[in-house]
């Protein structure tokens, strides 16, 4: 039913099709695959980049020291990296300009030299002639290791490298084929073969199979559980159970492996081999009934005005969603899970990748998902320098065209040598102002690095007071202008960044002066040096004149001395203290505002020495002072009292309530006696009935002048009738109720107050 | 039942907020391999708590440990610091690295910040030379949810670290806070701001608008539809007075700690020795739900009931004869007990406190303040409080308080009381009262107070409140509006224009901005009327207004929007965001200067 010929092709592995479509027709001439190594060729000296199609996108003549090329692998973002003899990996972008600088395996490695390397998705693992492994794990930031020796005698049969993402270390995992049958795990720190096992199992398997044969030249895995294998004009396909599919060459190939299948280049061609996705089965298998199917088969009749089409359509009519998920999912070629509502957008990504596909272009895309996609378009094109059309893709697929703009700008920069700063500007402007939010920054910096006066021209109109802008700023000697941007924006850290660049750079005095006038630096500075610079926030204090601050800083000073055991018990280490605080003093005194602190500084040094004298309370406050003394030493109380001029209203309370601490009631009466208390007995009570002491309480209670306090206080200690009493005494309805409720256990005395309360509101109508 | 609270009512979609915070952590500890020592900074500890459960973190092989001076003792090979950007902790982080290296230890050490690096802490490790050993990256850890309605910055110390030392930080982390809600519900059409640190929060949030815009499509109605900025400074009486409803009283004397309290576990009824449990607090407990926002009277009397009419049902049904279904109610409320005893026994530990005459004095002598009458009373109060020498940080509140509604206290009173403090707490006390100073909390009176006309103008003190069913937000202090809840409920019915006379009478300047596609369109004088049809969001759903507090807000000040958000012909959803959850006491705490 279907249409027959898409399926005619293709190759039945056991229960699974295979397909293998011709892609391109390869353009490129004199070429013998036999004599050269992949992505380039290196007998003529020459490394020359081509596409997909077999087009020449760039050369350049190979002149590396470092003996022979290794190996060499388009990382994933698209720089070609190349391993030759001495360990030294050399880098290329698609224009085959190389990529400074270059990175080395380290000394080790090329007093060794490498044999044999395996590139994955971002690194490198080299193994060299005495059998030891080295690693470059990531591209971006090439950093060379040594992972553990194998302890191997003989050189490995292969090597393979399972990468970090898939390993539990998070490090990359590489496997050796040692003796017959056997494989080795290495890892970062040390090997084991044991977590593995899975993996033995398999490749014993074809082990086995290898041996029975003539060692094949090539092998690759194709998809998830088939493998490739490739001897002088044979291609065998392997899947884990059913007869092999063979395929004759009569040419030399090349497999390149695939996350989905495996590209097949040859002189004349580039195929591709993959398994057919279930979605294409379904509906070009020969006899397929399927919903998806018999859509498909609608489409032709509609194409050939049959009104067949209808009839294929009231068929599937239950099932049409499913069906044309199906046929969408067969277009795309590749698996994807994505819903109904996104037919339109997906119609759009075909279109994109079909543009991408021509003949020009010639870069294969995997469509696994959106962002996977993006990323391999970008890179793709804007690395081919295929701006104009990135950006349509970008601005169709309604994606961020920042990118985009961003890398036409600096590589414009790089190109226009020629064109004037200020005609240049006006390129740039017009488009870099189609981008909302796109960083002026970034592109100055680019600029800059071009040594451009462009930079600053750019920098004038950038948007953002991002971290780029200041430091563009700052290299371009505008510090004050960078300050205010960054203050300007609110964000302290980027205030700091400036900070912390003006005061290395310039000299103290300069920097005092360029931040004095800036609340929000100076006080972003005071902040950063109180924690870590108290000597220079002083310095800057006394350039500026803040004396009170500098005082208060030594002020603190002394307490740390305080606080350094050395310090304590009187030792002579007061001393410091003491003169530490003495200059505070003399600093506050040096302003009209600070005068109380003067006076305060003054006491606090007074208390030091008297306490020294003492040899107690240290650090104690002059009330807490007071109230341990009072217990032992009268006279030297006194002195305390004068000499910090205490108040008589602390002093009643002081005395009072130490002298109920020490439960010396003697004491206290004849205190009490000593003159009328300059506010009243109202401690004497309280100090009496916090300890507990009703009795002592009762002596001073009827003392008290006002009935209220009184009422409460014999309420206190439960004298309900005599509470009731001075409350109806102070006529107060409210604090009647409030104590009935406090007696509110007591029926008694409940009744009590409710009679006096009921007197005192026919009194209040009265 | 768990400290991490439910978020399945919440007016937002918070738990894909918490869920993405949760990720972020876990792929962090996930990336880095093996076994690993977690040093958690132990302010950040606290918010972790409401976000994600230890053992989850175990789970992924970590041993956790909390960040001190102390070097770190662990037998792991990596060591991961998850830490504020606080300069001072630096400090303990190259010590420790010194530490190791002294003693001949091999380690792989991470630093992560939350939420963002900071230039200043990596230059004071790069100045330690640890810098170099040291992997850095960053936790994005912007907001917490609180509960289903309240958003946490988790800047405790932001108010003290903005109005003492001039560190605004914490106003660019508010911002971008905003801003990544932004990103999830859509660019807020208005914005209404009052105070210096709001207004700068606005700008701030416009200009990260045009660096880093956020693209909502044009039809879609953004998710929030006001944003209420207030400065803490515009209204520090309120936070002073002593909260009175259930959850405020918790608060002031058991200090809840990210959503739940410490108490001994005998208050709970559990008879162990010096036993410590945890009780948390937060709206997945229904009954508390219920009753977190009352005044604390009622609760007590609500629990009264409560308990008495399940005493009745348990008697019938012991007594008379039931039909299933009639055993089933009972069955059902009898779930209920643990929350009930648990309440009860809360409630019944508080009013050990609130029934003090010591209390009762103070909440007197508050609303005295508030009144602003009677100076001398208070003043005497005062220097009676400190010959007494009373607990430090209740003097201040007081102080603060006072000095607030008299808009400073004259040259001789103020010289004599802080002279009095020095002598009675301490002279170390200098800088606290310096901090207060600077802060403006404790002053000079150099101008007339004009509390008493704000006060009047927009009615704070109530006569006459009805705790019980209430018909003002006043009932939350018994009495007293909230300041900040009434610029709010005014922001929200009619915005900033009908009120501009009182705003100027009170510190900062004030805002109110257009945004997004909103920008251009004319001018909407209130939220209501001609806004009206695009408050309406498409199920039907209440527009949603997002209060935010710079500087920290109260339980108390929390219950009075809810029950704003409560009364009928309410447009609005109220959302709460908050640079932390204080109280008079924390408040004042941060000012105090903590040396020798």
């Amino acid at each position: 039913m279907a249409n027959v010929s898409v399926a005619a092709e293709w190759q039945l592995l056991y229960n699974r099709y295979y397909r293998k479509p011709e892609l391109y027709r390869m353009t490129w001439k004199h070429i013998d695959l036999s004599r050269n190594k992949l992505h380039s060729e290196s007998a003529l000296r020459k490394l020359r980049i081509f596409n997909c199609a077999g087009v020449p996108l760039s050369e350049t003549v190979w002149k590396n020291p470092g003996g022979r090329l290794i190996g060499m692998a388009w990382t994933d973002d698209q720089t070609l990296a190349c391993v030759v003899q001495d360990g030294t990996v050399y880098q290329y972008n698609i224009h085959a300009e190389p990529l400074r600088p270059n990175i080395s395996m380290g000394k080790e490695c090329f007093e060794q030299n490498v044999v044999d390397c395996v590139f994955w998705g971002n690194g490198v693992v080299c193994i060299t002639e005495s059998n030891q492994l080295f690693c470059i794990p990531d591209f971006k930031n090439p950093k060379p290791c040594k992972l553990a020796g194998p302890g191997i005698e003989e050189p490995p049969l292969c090597m393979a490298v399972i990468e970090p993402q898939y390993t539990m270390s998070g490090n990359v995992e590489v496997l050796l084929a040692v003796g017959e049958a056997y494989v080795l795990a290495v890892e970062g720190t040390g090997f084991n073969n044991w977590a593995l096992r899975s993996y033995v199992v398999r490749c014993r398997r074809w082990l086995f199979l290898v041996t029975s044969a003539l060692p094949p030249e090539q092998l690759s895995w194709c998809g998830m559980d088939t493998v490739l294998l490739y001897w002088d004009d044979m291609l065998l396909m392997m899947g884990p159970r059913g007869d092999p599919v063979t395929y004759l060459y009569d040419e030399p190939i090349i497999l390149v492996p695939e996350c989905d299948g495996v590209r097949i280049l040859s002189n004349s061609s580039m195929e591709f081999l993959q398994r057919v996705p279930d979605s294409t089965e379904s509906i070009f298998k020969i006899g397929s009934t399927s919903p998806a199917a018999l859509l498909y088969d609608a489409l032709d009749h509609f194409d050939r005005q049959s009104a067949k089409a209808d009839e294929n359509l009231r068929l599937i009519r239950s099932s049409l969603p499913e069906a044309v998920e199906a046929c969408i999912d067969a277009a795309v070629g590749f698996g994807s899970n994505f819903q109904r509502d996104r037919i339109q957008e997906m119609c759009k990504i075909l279109r994109v990748l079909n543009a991408v596909s021509t003949m020009r272009l010639a870069s294969l895309l995997v469509y696994n998902n959106i962002s996977c996609y993006t990323i391999c378009s970008d890179w793709w094109l804007i690395n081919a320098h295929q701006h104009l059309l990135a950006l349509r893709i970008s601005e169709y697929l309604g994606m961020n065209q920042e990118v985009v703009i961003m890398h036409w700008s600096c590589s414009k920069i790089t190109a226009s040598l020629a064109i004037p700063d200020v005609t240049l500007l006006e390129i740039l402007l017009d488009k870099l102002k189609l981008c909302k939010g796109i960083s002026y920054a970034a592109v100055a910096a680019h600029a800059d690095k071009m040594a451009r006066k462009l930079a600053a021209l750019l920098v004038e109109h950038e948007p953002r007071s991002s971290k780029q802008v200041c430091s563009s700023f700052v290299e371009h000697r505008r510090r004050d202008t960078a300050l205010s941007k960054a203050t300007e924006s609110g964000d302290t850290d980027l205030v700091y960044l400036v900070l912390f660049h003006i005061w290395q750079k310039r000299p103290a005095l300069e920097f005092f002066g360029m931040i004095q006038a800036r609340t929000m630096a100076r006080d972003l500075f005071t902040i950063y040096a109180r924690c870590y610079k108290h000597e220079f926030l002083k310095d800057f204090f006394l350039s500026n004149g803040q004396l009170q601050e500098v005082a208060f800083l030594l002020w603190k000073e002394s307490w740390d001395l305080g606080r350094n055991p050395m310090a304590s018990k009187g030792s002579p280490l007061h001393g410091p203290r003491i003169k530490l605080i003495e200059k505070a003093q003399h600093l506050f005194s040096e302003t009209k505002e600070h005068t109380f602190e003067s006076k305060a500084a003054e006491e606090h040094a007074k208390l030091l020495r008297s306490d020294y004298k003492a040899g107690h309370f240290v650090d104690s406050s002059i009330s807490d002072t007071i109230g341990h003394v009072l217990s032992w030493e009268t006279i030297e109380l006194l002195k305390v009292k004068t000499e910090f001029k205490v108040s008589e209203k602390r002093w009643y309370w002081l005395k009072v309530f130490a002298l109920a601490t020490i439960r010396d009631w003697d004491a206290l009466e004849k205190f009490s006696k000593e003159k009328r208390p300059p506010i009243g007995y109202r401690p004497f009570v309280e100090a009496c009935i916090e300890a507990d002491e009703k009795g002592e309480a009762l002596k001073y209670i009827p003392k008290l002048a006002d009935p209220r306090e009184r009422a409460e206080s014999y309420a206190r200690i439960g004298m309900a009738k005599e509470a009731a009493d001075a409350a109806s005494q102070a006529k107060d309805g409210e604090l009647l109720g409030r104590l009935k409720l406090t007696f509110s256990q007591n029926a008694a005395a409940s009744s009590i107050f409710d009679t006096l309360r009921d007197r005192l509101s026919f009194q209040g109508v009265s | 039942m768990a400290q991490i609270p439910n978020l399945d009512n919440a007016p937002l979609n918070l738990i894909s907020l918490r869920e993405q915070s949760q990720k972020e952590l876990i792929n962090i500890l996930k990336n880095i391999r093996g076994k690993k020592c977690l040093v958690i900074d132990p302010k950040l500890s606290g918010s972790l708590s409401v976000i994600i459960q230890t053992s989850l973190l175990k789970e992924h092989g970590v041993e956790l440990r909390h960040l001190s001076a102390e070097p770190i003792q662990t037998d792991a090979a990596k060591v991961v610091y998850l830490v504020r950007s606080q300069l001072n902790l630096m400090k303990f982080i190259s010590s420790h690295v010194n530490n190791d290296i002294s003693k001949g230890l091999q380690r792989e050490y991470y630093v992560y910040f939350v939420p963002r690096r900071a230039v200043g802490c990596e230059k004071i490790l790069e100045e330690e030379k640890v810098h170099h050993m040291l992997t850095i990256g960053e936790y994005p850890l912007y907001i917490v949810p609180l509960d289903e309605d309240v958003l946490s910055f988790e800047l405790d110390l932001a108010y003290k670290e903005c109005q003492v030392d001039g560190d605004t930080s914490s106003l660019w982390h508010i911002a971008k806070a905003i801003h990544k809600l932004e990103f999830s519900f859509g660019v807020i059409p208005n914005v209404r701001a009052k105070g210096k640190a709001s207004v700068r929060i606005a700008e701030i949030l416009n200009r990260m608008q045009a660096e880093e815009p956020v693209n909502s499509p044009d039809m879609v109605v953004p998710e929030i539809n006001t944003l209420i900025l207030l400065d803490r400074e515009v209204d520090m009486v309120t936070p002073m007075c002593s909260q009175l409803t259930y959850e405020g009283l918790l608060d002031e004397f058991l200090h809840i700690n990210n959503g739940s309290v410490e108490l001994d576990a005998s208050i709970m009824g559990v008879q162990q020795e010096g036993k410590k449990v945890k009780v948390p607090l937060n709206s997945s407990d229904k009954l508390f739900k219920e009753i977190r926002d009352l005044n604390f009277e009622v609760v007590v009397q609500i629990l009264r009931q409560k308990a008495t009419s399940m005493k009745q049902d348990y008697t019938e049904m012991t007594t008379t004869s039931q039909t299933v279904s009639e055993l089933k109610d009972f069955v059902k409320k009898l779930n209920s007990l643990p929350e009930m005893t648990r309440h009860i026994n809360l409630a019944q530990h508080l009013s050990t406190f609130t029934s003090k005459p010591s209390f009762l004095a103070q909440l007197d002598m508050e609303h005295t303040m508030v009144e602003a009458q009677s100076y001398d009373i208070c003043f005497e109060y005062i220097e009676e409080m400190i010959h007494k020498q009373e607990p430090l940080i209740n003097v201040l509140r007081l102080l603060i308080l006072f000095s607030i509604t008299n808009s400073g206290l004259p040259k001789k009173n103020f010289d004599y009381l802080r002279r009095e403090l020095l002598h009675s707490y301490g002279f170390e006390h200098m800088g606290t009262l310096n901090n207060l100073e600077k802060a403006g909390l404790l002053k000079k009176q150099e101008s007339k107070s004009n509390w008493l006309t704000v006060k009047r103008a927009l009615q704070l003190v109530v006569e006459d409140t009805d705790t019980a069913n209430p018909n003002d937000i006043s009932y939350v202090f018994s009495g007293y509006a909230p300041l900040s809840i009434r610029l709010v409920q005014h922001a929200v019915r009619s915005g900033w224009r009908p009120i501009e006379d009182i705003l100027k009478l009170l510190p900062g300047p004030h805002s109110d901005t257009k945004r997004g596609r909103f920008a251009t369109s004319p001018s909407l004088d209130t939220l209501q009327g001609a806004s009206a049809s695009m408050d309406k969001v498409a199920d039907g759903r209440r527009a949603l207004v997002l209060v935010v507090f710079v500087g920290g807000v109260t339980f108390a000040e929390i219950s009075a929007l809810r029950y704003l958000c409560s009364q009928e012909g309410m447009a609005y959803d109220l959302i709460i965001g908050t640079t932390k959850i204080v109280s008079g006491h924390t408040l004042t705490e941060s000012f105090v200067e903590k040396l020798g």
